[in-house]
């Protein structure tokens, strides 16, 4: 018989191995990283471009420049986006045969979402980078946060994006669909995105709008973001982080449970 | 080493009120190659399924190297290697890297998980291929690149879902010896398929399953004995022809049908051939075609439910 057996590695070993898959794959197919930049990219360039007269309105803090009010939005919408894309990653694992053979492997299935859940925050993290750099140096992003501020604020949105990441790999456990998932995300957050303070102040919308972006969770992520970078009286950080250790935590509770149900239904 | 590595006891499974198994009992002792012959639909993948743990029994129990399919799933996995009939690769991977990541799940060291991947490549005869994604492989490649996926870990027990379908005939038979080597080895297969011919080959006890439920089991030639023969045809030119043949090979003890211009007559060894070949010719007739038809999947199913 052989002369040495493995019987599976620690459950560290699995998720970083497993990780490490999920990035090499991602270096390896470079299109999909230009594009998984591209939107954000075209975002933070239209809208810094069109919504820069809204500096001169009534509501709109006095002395700020629109790059300043709008990136912190823009990075925590990107890491949302980024979420979306982590549960489709994982349909299409479980569609290409790759999370079959992880099941017949003496590993824990939850490493596979764990992996899953820390490759897509790196790949974030990236983007977030990318979209600060572009900020700051092709239009004119100055924070008075610095680069402290501006750290603060991406590890922020950072933790939004990888709270939001349990929900939709928790969304794609049970549904395992990807184009249904693609279309009802970007349903949800389209409207969560615009009716929210992201790119004009709460104040601005009319009356109906406004109710609707005084309760949503991104009003409240963004403000928090923007607080940092923009070195404001800190508001909101504190309970957007608790807010998404909860969020996370019930998504990565259900996101196991779904994934436990055999593949082949 | 007559242990069983294989024990199914009456294992059924339901999907909503489709019995997809029915009380199907089979056992594999170690190092030996266990054939499950079957339709599509017959079952034979969910009963994979449930017995490398993907799919828990809805009754009956199965034990894999003695531990449990349900309740030691870890140690099941941890003996066992798998090939769907869909290649399992990740395609944005090299087949290099493919291999080593099963090695580093399976718990080896990173010179250990290269070194394996390296012997496996060249085992395939993938060498060349090792540093592309496996996107860019071949139906053929894609298959070998899953199957030396399964092997990283050394398995005691390998399942093999259709493991030739849809390949060329040459693949086909370098996957028979890949089996028969490995099987020589001490690895116990279950391999499943829908040729006779293949099952016959390879494995030391059949199972034919059918509609979830085991219809027969037993050696190649006990199956075979119980189920179909070997026939031979002789089409023939003309109706005279056809009547001359008929006394000629009635004449040597065998009892062919006619149908047309064709005569088939069951015969029970491969000599028997040429037994109808010379009557024919002692007889002076030319046959238009003739030939020894094996009997196929079909003729086991159709002797099955005939009786």
């Amino acid at each position: 018989m052989a002369t040495l057996t493995w019987h599976g590695s620690s459950y560290p070993t699995q998720v970083l191995v497993l990780t490490g898959r999920s990035l090499r794959a991602l270096l390896r197919t470079p299109a999909l990283v230009f594009f998984s930049v591209l939107q954000p990219l075209i975002m933070l360039t239209l809208f810094s471009q069109i919504f820069s007269s809204i500096t001169s309105t009534a509501n709109f803090p006095p002395g700020m420049t629109y790059i300043n009010y709008l990136l912190p939005a823009i990075l925590v919408n990107t890491a949302m986006q980024s979420s979306l894309a982590s549960g489709i990653g994982l349909v299409q694992d479980m569609s290409n045969g790759v999370l079959a053979r992880f099941r017949s492997l003496p590993i824990r299935p939850s490493t596979v979402l764990l992996a899953r859940n820390l490759s897509d925050a790196v790949r974030t993290a990236f983007q977030l980078v990318l979209m600060i750099a572009f900020g700051v140096l092709v239009f004119g992003f100055r924070p008075d946060g610095g680069m402290v501020g501006t750290l603060a604020a991406l590890g922020l949105a950072l933790v939004v994006g990888w709270a939001l990441s349990w929900v939709f790999i928790a969304i794609a456990a049970w549904v395992r669909k990807a184009e249904l998932m693609q279309t009802v995300g970007f349903l949800a957050m389209f409207p969560l995105m615009f009716a929210s303070s992201a790119f004009v102040p709460v104040g601005g919308l009319p009356g109906w709008l406004q109710a609707i972006a005084k309760v949503n969770p991104l009003t409240y992520a963004v403000d928090a973001a923007r607080s940092l970078a923009l070195a404001h009286p800190v508001t909101g950080v504190v309970g957007a982080l608790a807010t998404s250790g909860a969020i996370a935590a019930v998504g990565a509770f259900f996101a196991v449970r779904g994934f436990r149900r055999p593949l082949s239904l | 080493m007559s242990e069983l590595m294989i024990e199914a006891t009456d294992v059924s499974k339901k999907f909503g009120d489709v019995h997809a198994l029915d009380g199907v009992s089979v056992t594999a002792k170690r190092g030996s190659v266990l054939g499950l012959l079957g339709h599509n639909g017959a079952g034979k993948t969910t009963l994979i399924n449930i017995l490398t743990t993907m799919l828990p029994p809805s009754g009956g129990s199965a034990k894999i190297a003695g531990f449990d399919v349900v309740r030691q799933g870890h140690e099941v996995r941890s003996r066992i290697g798998l090939t769907g009939q869909f290649a399992a690769v990740d395609e944005q991977l090299s087949g290099h890297d493919n291999l080593v990541l099963i090695a580093r799940l399976l718990g080896a060291s990173r010179n250990q998980a290269h070194q394996r991947a390296d012997d496996l490549l060249e085992q395939f005869d993938l060498t060349e291929a090792a540093k592309r994604n496996a996107k860019t492989y071949s139906g053929g490649m894609r298959r070998r690149l899953d199957l030396a996926a399964s092997l990283v870990g050394r398995p005691e027990v390998l399942f093999l879902d259709e493991p030739t379908t849809g390949l060329d005939p040459a693949s086909r038979l370098a996957m028979w010896e890949i089996v028969e080597k490995l099987a020589a080895d001490g690895t116990t297969v279950l391999l499943t398929t829908q040729y006779l011919d293949e099952a016959d080959r390879l494995a030391d006890t059949i199972t034919v399953l059918s509609k979830g439920k085991v219809v027969a089991s037993g050696t190649s030639a006990e199956l075979k004995a119980q189920v179909g023969q070997r026939t031979v045809t002789v089409t023939l030119d003309s109706a005279s022809d056809v009547d001359i043949a008929m006394k000629a090979v009635n004449a040597v003890g065998l009892h062919p049908v006619v149908e047309g211009l064709t005569l088939t007559t069951p015969v029970s060894a491969s000599r028997d051939l040429a037994t109808v070949v010379r009557a024919l010719d002692d007889n002076g007739l030319e046959a238009h075609e003739i030939g020894l038809k094996e009997p196929t999947l079909d003729d086991v199913y159709l002797t099955l439910a005939a009786n």
